[in-house]
């Protein structure tokens, strides 16, 4: 054989310890994350908006007996940003501009937590028995998948919404309905990619359960996109929801900024720009402000790039 | 005979670790919407062999010639289509198996995808793999004590402080050591990978390692570390290795026994003195000749085009269709000529259609006349492989159609070439070739 010692020079034995190095590793991943500027712009917009959506009963008096419902003051119609009392002005009906742009944070808040958070539930559920099983469920599945995306997003959305009738509620439900799909779609790919790795047949040939697979290596290895694609949707799905409330199908004088855009873009024409304006701004702000900490996520989630850290 | 499986729950007694008997891997191929099956790639063909214990045996071949699909089978990550791969089998069980007596007991007791429960518990913990890739085996986003302790901890051997411990002395036995506890896998080097690699598959003292490929990806320095440090490993804890590797040079120092795989079947099988002494098959000589660190005694022809797709192997002898001292008798086909017309541009014209009687006769249909007398003429002739016009019993062309037939020719079988040598070649010896 050739010779050649295969002991590697001695190191001095360090002091680590496992939770050392991966609370070091969470530092090291946030601190990339935070390095770009765009995404802390995002950060920041993102912790006033919810600020804003927590606080609210704080900023203004919680209307009674409904606090999503603006209050209306039949005696103070299209009264313009600054006058005594109504901050941001007043809509044709009355209707408190600044109280709409507030409550509708806590609104736009609700909307997208319950939608994401079933919808990744749900997605990732079923994406991962999909690909990770595999088989018949997988087949069926997949096809149902194909018909859900055959149909674009927001008409599909618009349909449930509409036979469910105008409520909120229903919004929230149409949303959950078409957006699941996508998760599920993300989770299959990557559950199959990341089976295929050679770290899964090494967990087999030791003997681990299939349980345990999936929750040490599948899992962690494939939920990266799921949690970029999610901090995206907690914009765009508030983008979508006041499309829908916009054309009518939430209730009326909802506290939520696509019902406010709605009732203020009459006055538009006759120079009455801020009820619409106000809310519009907060529902691109929003979108913005997820989009920018989603991107940043990607770079820095990115497998590829996470390996070179 | 002896009682079969008569001691149920001990193990490391027996003579033969391992027993691959006819093994056969078959893939389907799925066609259209309905993922109808149209056919079967032929990864594994009907391969045996056996390793003992403390042995090294060495599969080698090129490239998708079957040898890795075969680790897998062997190591219980996927089931043989046909066959049966036995774990730790004494000898005399295991000729009462091949005589026919028993099976369906001794499979049982002893066929790894049969295994159930404590039995399935005790193959899982003795039969581990070590792949070619260091980096795809290592889970990124575990740190190495979790890696290498993780079987300590899925068998209950080991937990806490006892476990810390217990992978610092496998780090240690593999030369790593403590200060690469709490490391992820991107922060080591190639070769130090394949160390924490070696490292886990150690973990639970098995008998049996399967070395897919363990060196192909590193430099060829570490390369030679790495194959010292599985020797010494072997020495100290009374390993059996299945090595498998595309290079004959790798584990020349290291094999006792070598299998040498073509297109999913053993072309050459024998003593790893007698293998490189003495090749009775002109692939293990090609084979030879392509290492550039073995000294090949006489310059021999290297292999010439690609491994055939294993969906539909050649007739008679498999590597015919790349032989460089094919004869009549192994195994002229209707595809030969076919991949002639197809593959040598400018030889002859399109081939329009062809209708199969067998594999050894159809007609092929041309454009024109002229084509189809070339062809046959080509046939005729030994253009296409002058040993070709000895085998073809018929070759007659009717206007733009030509009728071939060739002698049928059964598959090559392995023969007895001296002691535990056998090799699948029509040629008696290739000494005087």
């Amino acid at each position: 054989m050739v010779d050649i010692p295969h002991k590697l020079p001695a190191v001095a034995p360090s002091t680590e310890s496992a939770l050392r190095v991966r609370l070091r590793r969470v530092r090291e991943l946030s601190a990339s994350v935070l390095a770009n500027p765009t995404t802390v712009l995002g950060f920041v917009l993102i912790v006033a908006m919810i600020s804003m959506a927590v606080f609210a009963p704080l900023i203004t008096e919680a209307n009674t007996p409904d606090p999503y419902q603006m209050p209306r003051d039949w005696g103070a119609l299209n009264e313009p940003p600054g006058t005594d009392g109504f901050l941001l002005g007043t809509t044709n009906t009355g209707g408190d501009v600044f109280y709409g742009v507030v409550w509708g944070a806590r609104t736009s808040l609700r909307l997208s937590l319950i939608v994401v958070g079933i919808t990744v539930l749900v997605g990732v559920l079923v994406g991962s028995v999909a690909g990770f099983r595999g088989g018949k469920f997988d087949e069926i599945l997949m096809r149902l998948v194909d018909v859900f995306l055959s149909i674009p997003e927001l008409i599909f959305a618009l349909a449930i919404a509409a036979v469910l009738g105008p409520s909120f509620g229903n919004i929230i439900l149409a949303l959950a309905v078409v957006f699941w799909v996508k998760y599920a779609r993300i989770m299959r790919a990557q559950v199959l990619h990341v089976k295929a790795n050679e770290y899964v047949d090494s967990a087999r040939i030791i003997g681990d359960s299939g349980w345990n697979i999936y929750r040490r290596d599948v899992f962690p290895n494939a939920i990266t996109p799921i949690i970029v694609q999610a901090t995206m949707d907690m914009g765009h799905i508030v983008l979508v929801g006041a499309t829908l409330s916009f054309i009518g199908l939430a209730e009326a004088g909802l506290a939520e900024w696509g019902v406010l855009v709605s009732e203020g873009q009459a006055g538009i024409s006759a120079g009455r720009w801020w009820a619409s304006t106000f809310p519009g701004l907060m529902v691109f702000l929003w979108a913005l402000a997820f989009n920018l900490v989603g991107d940043g996520l990607r770079d820095v989630l990115d497998p590829r790039t996470e390996t070179a850290r | 005979m002896t009682s079969v499986g008569s001691h149920p729950t001990e193990t490391g007694r027996r003579d033969v670790v391992l027993a691959a008997r006819e093994v056969a891997k078959h893939f389907p191929i799925k066609e259209g919407v309905l993922q109808r099956v149209a056919g079967h790639v032929k990864a594994v063909d009907g391969v045996s062999f056996e390793i003992r214990r403390g042995q090294t045996l060495g599969l080698v071949g090129e490239s998708g010639c079957g040898k890795t699909t075969l680790g897998r089978v062997v190591a219980g990550l996927s089931e043989p289509t046909a066959g049966a791969v036995l774990f730790d089998i004494d000898s005399e069980t295991l000729a009462a198996y091949d005589g026919g007596s028993s099976v369906g007991d001794i499979e049982t007791a002893h066929k790894v995808d049969a295994l159930t429960g404590d039995a399935y518990r005790r193959f899982r913990r003795n039969c581990q793999m070590v792949f070619q890739d260091s980096f795809a085996s290592l889970n990124p986003r575990h740190l190495t004590i979790d890696i290498v302790g993780r079987p300590l901890r899925v068998h209950k051997e080991a937990s806490g402080s006892g476990l810390t411990e217990r992978v610092v002395e496998l780090l240690e036995q593999v030369g790593l050591g403590r200060q690469h506890l709490y490391r992820y896998p991107h922060q080591f080097s190639g070769g130090q990978r394949q160390r924490i690699s070696i490292a886990r598959a150690l973990a639970l003292d098995p008998e049996l390692i399967v070395l897919d490929e363990p060196t192909s990806a590193l430099d060829v320095s570490v390369q030679a570390q790495i194959l010292n440090l599985l020797h010494e490993l072997q020495q100290a804890n009374d390993l059996t290795y299945l090595f498998i590797t595309h290079d004959l040079g790798v584990v020349r120092h290291m094999a006792d026994h070598i299998v040498v795989m073509y297109l999913g079947t053993v072309a050459e099988s024998g003593p790893t003195s007698a293998i490189f002494e003495n090749q009775h098959h002109p692939y293990t000589k090609a084979l030879l000749g392509a290492s550039p660190d073995v000294d090949a005694a006489e310059e021999f022809t290297g292999l010439e085009g690609s491994v055939p797709d294993p969906a539909h192997p050649p007739q008679g002898c498999r590597f015919h269709t790349r032989c460089p001292v094919a004869t009549a008798r192994c195994g002229w086909e209707v595809d030969d000529v076919v991949r002639w017309i197809e593959d040598e541009p400018g030889a002859a014209g399109r081939l329009a259609g062809v209708k199969r009687d067998s594999a050894f006769a159809a007609e092929l249909a041309f454009d024109d006349a002229a084509t189809a007398a070339v062809v046959v003429d080509a046939i005729r002739s030994g253009r296409i492989h002058a040993s070709m016009p000895e085998a073809v019993l018929k070759a007659e062309s009717r206007d733009s159609r030509v009728d071939v037939e060739f002698g049928a020719v059964p598959d090559v079988e392995l023969s007895v070439r001296g002691p535990g040598h056998v090799a699948a070649c029509v040629h008696e010896s290739l000494l005087d070739l």
